[in-house]
């Protein structure tokens, strides 16, 4: 218990240190790249997405719910999903559903209300774990490409991969300034409860504090990005549907996402004829 | 095909920024021949970048101002066509290059531009540009996989791939070490020569002009005072002197001995190697000053027993950086750290201030093993400037940014400190001013002073004149210089040689994860192994006096003058070698 209260009260900028974030938050943008999940064509996922986001939400069927959830398990396994990501998810079910089993036995519940339980427990998880399939598995880019086929704004698609550009130049300069404000500044005493509760607070407020700086010097960045794409001839490009088409020509559907979505398909069918057998 | 001809033709031209009172540029008139590899030169605010927008037509068509008299590229004038239709004409490539690099991956950056002016064969445009700027092999990485000088290419790249006549390089080598930038002026060489391009650079290395540069353009206070082919614009030392520019030192050294009368130089005075071998030929090597330096052995301030570090990679296996190093720092040492990028300098001084830990092996700070402590204690003994300065300003004011860390801490009469080192780093006029809207050397005394603001016994100094032009960089130098006084211990990783050669007296050479060279500068520049190895550069005026006698060992211009050649060697130095071998 001692030894838990100290792993709690323990900097977290020392133990979660933005390094690992930087690295974690690196790997699942850039580090699963040659995956089964990321080579499928941004179509193909987007509308399995769209049968995999919704659909749970419509049955309560447990068999049907298992399945999903299996299914969409074994995608973000193949999608090579950073830890960090599984991580918050599991805090993130826990917090939607499993706390509340707990104060349902804490209330004289038993066995029975696992099963309600369980069937959202399982909703939701299917449901985010597509989401991370999708939105982590496959490149930024690549998915801003697909959302634009479907009709989404150009500027949108832009938007996301420059963010996919900046991504590592923004968390490396962050790091840099967190650490100006750690070196320069006077962390509270940790030898007592109070102060490592006072710690905690510097330290969110210090995180806080270093977005600051952060939008002055990207602000000033900016100014060259801003001409450089002038130049570049963003403008023309937003305008002229031949390059919306140039750039979509290079989405193909392959045998393997036919592949994909067939097994996909395949699978829930088979679990719908199990549930009707049953 | 092949035409001849001025590819620029600038009649009277005078630019007004908005709101601004006085035009930055005034009343240009310039010929650039199709073809010339030309640099421009003149102090800081004199209009070069302005010149260079004026051409690609951001000026008028996206910053708009006054804009008086004619400028025609390739036959057009810019006012009648557009932007699109210049970019084809002119590419450009920022100072703040990494700025203008917009997509995640190389080949995608290389090709965006095409994409964006709808030419169907974009990729093999790309690729034809990549492989132009050196850069085949690399068009699947991530932009953030390349290095300083890659990233410079790569921003080139998407210049080139639109195929412009004219390519426009805004200090293309303010940020690399020497081996990227050589690799940066040979492929604008190959451009030059193999495709034809017209190249404009602004450019204060002019070592860089007198090598690759055919003419150059002196711009002063918006006015351009001449044209001239580079050999005789660098020989004019007085007038690029009176405009903050340094002239190669070859140059600077045959200047000062023509001025002690110890050297006849009838013709222009020298601005290569080459030049300077036949200028110099027939003086004597006299050497009087020693430059033996003595071994500082006092106190131990910090250790390096057995280190290993390394990173974790996005992908793969974990990047080692060191392997088993070890090293002292003594009390009152004032060392230069040396080697390529990415031979783990930064690494070094991170492990010093407790920021990393060493994966094995142990880091002594003042005899205590740091690694249980946290860096905040630490930030009285060790201070880091970072190489970048933006990311030291965390508060709206130079003078809050100085004072934040002694007012954290409660440091008695900080207030006073506070006044005191903004007028010891010449900033109290600017103290109310945001760190980032500074210049670039006024950003770099701000950080330095934000740096020693906690008095640390250790100063730890990345790369502090990367970024800066010659004549801030030598301001830079004096505060170092000055600094002395205030910061026993001092360790400066850097690229630059002349900073090396002026400031160090003890270099430490990293290669591999490993410390190849430790020593005096002679001892380190004196040796080809090491210097090969490592990839450093002795300052040109070294190298110089090393083709002249292998015993000369001068690193300034003053140095030089002062070993070779005396008043009675006079226009017959050779006459008194062949006196002094009877």
């Amino acid at each position: 218990m001692e030894g838990l209260k100290r792993k709690l009260s323990e900097s977290i900028l020392d133990k979660f240190s933005m390094d690992f974030l930087r690295n974690q938050v690196l790997k699942n943008a850039y580090g699963n790249d040659d995956t089964v999940i990321a080579r499928l064509d941004p179509r193909a996922l987007l509308v399995w997405y769209l049968f995999f986001a919704i659909a749970p939400w419509f049955s309560d069927n447990l068999i049907f719910l298992a399945a999903c959830f299996f299914l969409v398990a074994a995608t973000t396994l193949l999608a090579r999903v950073a830890g960090l990501v599984l991580f918050l998810f599991g805090i993130g079910v826990f917090a939607q559903t499993g706390y509340l089993f707990l104060v349902s036995l804490f209330f004289g519940g038993n066995a029975q209300t696992i099963l309600p339980l369980l069937v959202l427990t399982l909703k939701v998880a299917a449901v985010s774990l597509a989401s991370i399939t999708v939105f982590s598995g496959l490149d930024p880019d690549r998915l801003s490409n697909g959302l634009m086929w479907f009709g989404c704004p150009e500027r949108l698609s832009f938007s996301i991969s420059y963010a996919y550009r900046m991504l590592p130049m923004l968390m490396e300069e962050f790091q840099n300034v967190l650490l100006s404000y750690r070196l320069r500044g006077r962390a509270p005493d940790t030898e007592t409860f109070a102060g490592k509760i006072k710690n905690l607070i510097y330290q969110v407020k210090v995180i806080i504090h270093a977005f600051y700086p952060l939008m002055l010097n990207t602000a000033k960045r900016s100014r060259t990005t801003v001409e450089a794409l002038e130049l570049k001839g963003y403008r023309y490009a937003a305008v002229n549907k031949e390059v919306k088409r140039m750039k979509l020509a290079s989405l193909h559907m392959t045998y393997d996402d036919f592949l994909f979505l067939a097994v996909s398909v395949f699978w829930i069918a088979a679990a719908v004829l199990l549930n009707t057998l049953v | 095909m092949e035409q001849t001809g001025n590819i620029i033709e600038i009649r009277n031209l005078t630019f007004t920024y908005p709101g601004a009172e006085t035009p930055v540029l005034k009343d240009i008139s310039l010929d650039v021949e199709r073809g010339d590899f030309l640099a421009v030169v003149g102090n800081n605010g004199c209009g070069k970048s302005t010149l260079c927008k004026v051409l690609n037509g951001l000026i008028p068509h996206f910053i708009m101002g006054d804009r008086q008299g004619s400028v025609r590229v390739d036959g057009v004038e810019t006012l009648e066509t557009d932007i699109g239709e210049l970019a084809r004409k002119a590419g450009y490539v920022y100072q703040d290059f990494e700025n203008q690099i917009v997509r995640p991956t190389v080949l995608d950056e290389a090709s965006y531009a095409c994409m964006n002016y709808a030419m169907q064969d974009y990729l093999e445009r790309g690729e034809k540009a990549l492989e132009q700027c050196g850069l085949s092999g690399r068009e699947k990485d991530y932009v953030w996989q390349l290095s300083g000088g890659q990233t410079h290419l790569l921003a080139l790249a998407g210049a080139v791939s639109l195929q412009p006549e004219i390519l426009i390089l805004d200090e293309p080598i303010a940020q690399l070490d020497p081996a990227h930038a050589d690799r940066i002026y040979q492929v604008l060489r190959e451009l030059n020569e193999k495709y034809g391009k017209t190249i404009i650079v602004i450019e204060h290395h002019t070592e860089y002009i007198a090598e690759y540069c055919r003419h150059v353009l002196l711009l002063k206070d918006g006015h351009a005072e001449w044209k001239l082919p580079a050999g005789e614009a660098l020989a004019r030392v007085e007038e690029l002197r009176s405009c903050n520019i340094y002239p190669p030192q070859v140059t600077m050294a045959a200047y000062e001995l023509r001025g002690r009368g110890n050297l006849k130089c009838p013709g222009r005075l020298p601005s290569t190697l080459e030049e300077g071998k036949k200028a110099f030929e027939g003086l004597v090597f006299h050497p009087d000053v020693s430059w033996a330096h003595t071994r500082n052995r006092g106190t131990r301030m910090a250790a390096f027993e057995d280190v290993s570090v390394s990173y974790r990679a996005v992908k793969g296996e974990p990047r080692k950086i060191f392997e088993h190093l070890n090293l002292e720092i003594r009390k009152g040492e004032k060392i230069a750290i040396v080697g390529s990028n990415g031979a783990g300098k930064s690494t070094l001084m991170k492990l010093m201030t407790g920021l990393l830990k060493p994966r094995e092996g142990r880091v002594l700070l003042k005899e205590q093993d740091i690694r249980d402590t946290k860096p905040e204690a630490l930030s009285q003994i060790v201070s880091l400037v970072y190489q970048n300065p933006e990311d030291m300003f965390i508060k709206d004011s130079v003078e809050a940014d100085i004072a934040f860390a002694m007012k954290e801490r409660q440091v008695p009469g900080w207030q006073e400190r506070t006044a005191e080192l903004l007028e010891r780093f010449r900033l109290t006029e600017l103290k109310d001013r945001d760190g980032r809207l500074l210049s670039g050397g006024q950003m770099r005394r701000a950080s330095l002073a934000v740096g020693v603001a906690l008095n640390p016994e250790i100063l730890l100094l990345d790369e502090p004149t990367a970024n800066l032009d010659i004549a801030t960089r030598r301001e830079i130098m004096r505060t170092l210089n000055e600094m002395k006084d205030i910061t026993d211990t001092v360790l400066i990783a850097t690229h630059d040689m002349q900073l090396v050669c002026e400031w160090a007296e003890r270099i430490l050479v990293l290669c591999g994860g490993r410390v190849i060279a430790d020593g005096s500068r002679n001892e380190i520049f004196g040796n080809d192994e090491v210097r090969r190895r490592a990839g450093i550069r002795p300052p040109e005026i070294f190298t110089m006096g090393q083709l002249l006698t292998p015993d000369a060992f001068c690193y300034t211009v003053e140095e030089f003058a002062d070993s070779f050649g005396d008043a009675e060697g006079l226009g017959h130095a050779g006459l008194a070698g062949q006196a002094e071998a009877g």
